[in-house]
């Protein structure tokens, strides 16, 4: 039989000195961000039951989660998403705390990726939900927090916005099943617009032809000019001055790295109104996803209005590690090394270097000269030496 | 960042030399990739472009990962393999068809028994009769499938055809047509929003130019 006890599985990986140093680095930027904004920590448990992704409307197929089974054979998965269990908190424990209520998160999902497509099965995300409160002031801070999150990882970066409910409003003129509906969303999504012309080749009117220009309005502030006569119906126009408003304040704020794609869809399709991306220079996938979502709670029996967001930190964690010319890891200031006998007293001498702010290396090394070799090939300047009588001679080296 | 140039991945082959032909014909001096030698990374010269030559599963596989920004693959490939990309445009050649094929005048459909289906492409083999609601049994071959159904492995094939001699030579035919083929434009995501003018620029030009 063959054995796996060499390995990980695939899609995970065990994370090395720098590579943690990287990612507790991104994991503290952001908690300072959103900790500063008041925002409260949770954390839901890595297991869940299978219900809780497979409620009214499923949003997750069901091949890309991680499934096992509890002791009385119920359906458990490894969570593949943080929103869903956060709904299920606001709807259940925090039922009777008052809203609005700002959370944030910093966790791992897991999710199955396609095999051998060098995709994380598991990743730690960061991310923050606003619960309730004025939609459009929520929705502002869920954008600026987004941009800070972003420009905590890297300099150069895209936080792109658009409206989910266009599409839907769209779709609703065509007389479309679910099925359908749904293949036209996917095609909207990846820009595949020889395939979404044929899908919507039956169908002929202002709908459909806006739906067919719907993934080619992206870019600056010209896509709000170009997108308007597609706006068929009050509703539509109303929507799109209202993304325009947000665009233009987030602009005149002086954040320049705001972008719109009014063909941004989502295949977690809960986003009811403005949904976002963030991109990251040196990251071939988006890095931050969020949106409004003001049905998803109801499902769980609380009717609140929420919008929030998710950042990969593994990502941002990888960019920030290849964009650093030096190691992320410093050497210890000072290698302490105890003669036979005075081990202790060692120990005692690093307690007080470290109780000054110095980071201290016991040398557990057999003989000093082996923990003054060890110093110098890895930069560590001062050495400390406790001889048997429990003298202390200090050493450059 | 080190890299602002545009990367294309190019499938090597049939699909190579109609792109270089159409890169050629937008006006791109492309000269190093008529002439690449063993090379695997190539300039286009006096612009920001590069070529990469790959397998057709692998220009998707570099596309994805955001390592090269644009590909031209066959929507063969991309049937087969997915993957998360933008596909935005057809661009025409390279046009063929996924077929379901099998012995001369038998009927595929016959009877209750569960079929076998020979193929080199089993996802594709599967999305087909999964969408018909139909069980079958798939065996993967990597080399002429045609040899399947002759032997009695397969009662029939879902593969590739062109022009359809292999299929008559060997007293096969096609029962019914799967999917069409041609070569796709595709773009990788995040490349398509950081680099949006330099991409627009370069799809306009390959569009006015098919």
């Amino acid at each position: 039989m063959k054995r796996y006890d060499l390995l990980t599985p695939e899609g995970t990986r065990d994370l090395l000195f720098d590579e943690c140093i990287a990612k507790r680095m991104i994991e503290e930027r952001l908690r300072k961000i959103f900790s500063g904004y008041g925002y409260s920590e949770v954390v839901t448990p890595g297991l869940e039951f299978y219900d809780v992704f497979n409620g009214k409307v499923r949003y997750f197929p069901q091949e890309s989660m991680y499934k096992l089974v509890d002791g009385k054979n119920r359906m458990m998965v490894l969570r593949p998403d943080s929103t869903m269990p956060i709904a299920r908190l606001v709807a259940t424990r925090l039922r009777e705390e008052p809203l609005p209520l700002k959370l944030f998160y910093n966790q791992s999902i897991f999710m199955v990726n396609p095999k051998n497509s060098g995709r994380d099965d598991e990743f730690a995300q960061s991310g923050i939900e606003i619960l309730g409160g004025k939609s459009k002031a929520a929705d502002y801070e869920a954008l600026v927090l987004a941009v800070q999150a972003l420009s905590a990882c890297s300099d150069s970066f895209r936080l792109e916005i658009g409206e989910s409910s266009i599409f839907r409003l769209l779709v609703a003129e065509l007389d479309l099943c679910s099925d359908e509906s749904e293949n036209i969303q996917s095609l909207i999504e990846t820009k595949n617009y020889p395939a979404l012309n044929d899908a919507l080749a039956p169908y002929s009117g202002a709908a459909a032809e806006a739906l067919r220009a719907l993934p080619t309005l992206f870019g600056g502030n010209e896509v709000f000019a170009a997108a308007e006569k597609y706006m068929i119906t009050d509703k539509l126009c109303e929507k799109l001055a209202s993304l325009k408003e947000t665009y233009d304040a987030l602009k005149a704020s002086g954040i320049e790295e705001i972008k719109v794609d009014l063909g941004l869809v989502h295949k977690k399709n809960y986003y009811t109104g403005i949904i976002f991306r963030g991109y990251v220079e040196g990251y071939g996938q988006p890095a931050l996803s969020g949106g409004r979502y003001d049905n998803l709670i109801g499902d769980f029996g609380r009717d609140v209005p929420a919008v929030g967001f998710a950042i990969n930190v593994e990502a941002a964690a990888k960019v920030l590690l290849k964009n650093s010319d030096m190691s992320l890891s410093t050497p210890a200031d000072v290698i302490v090394h105890a003669a036979e006998g005075s081990e202790v007293e060692g120990l005692k001498h690093c307690t007080a270097l470290i109780n000054e702010g110095k980071t201290v290396l016991n040398s557990v090394f057999a003989t000093e000269a082996e923990a003054e070799q060890y110093a110098m090939v890895n930069g560590i300047l001062r050495m400390d030496i406790i001889a048997a009588d429990g003298s202390i001679t200090t050493k450059e080296i | 960042m080190e890299n602002k140039k545009i990367r294309i991945a190019l499938t090597k082959g049939r699909l190579e030399n109609k792109t270089v032909d159409l890169l050629d014909k937008i006006g791109y001096d492309v000269s190093e990739l008529r002439d690449k030698g063993r090379r695997l990374i190539l300039s286009i010269l006096g612009e920001d472009i590069e070529v990469v030559l790959a397998k057709a599963a692998d220009v998707i596989t570099y596309v994805e990962h955001g390592v090269c920004d644009i590909g031209v693959v066959g929507k063969d490939t991309i049937m087969e393999y997915g993957g998360k990309f933008f596909e935005i445009t057809d661009l025409g050649f390279g046009k063929c068809k996924f077929a379901l094929a099998g012995k001369k005048g038998e009927d595929f459909y016959k009877g209750y028994g569960v079929k076998t289906v020979a193929t080199k492409y089993p996802n594709v083999t599967r999305g087909y009769f999964e969408a018909k609601g139909m069980d079958v049994d798939i065996v993967k071959i990597e080399g002429s499938v045609e040899l399947a159904p002759l032997v009695s492995l397969a009662d029939g094939i879902v593969d590739i055809v062109e022009t359809g001699t292999t299929l008559k030579e060997n007293g096969l035919e096609v029962y019914e047509d799967v999917a069409p083929i041609s070569a796709r434009l595709i773009v990788n995501t995040v490349s398509m929003k950081l680099k949006q003018e330099r991409i627009s620029e370069i799809v306009k030009q390959i569009e006015e130019n098919l």
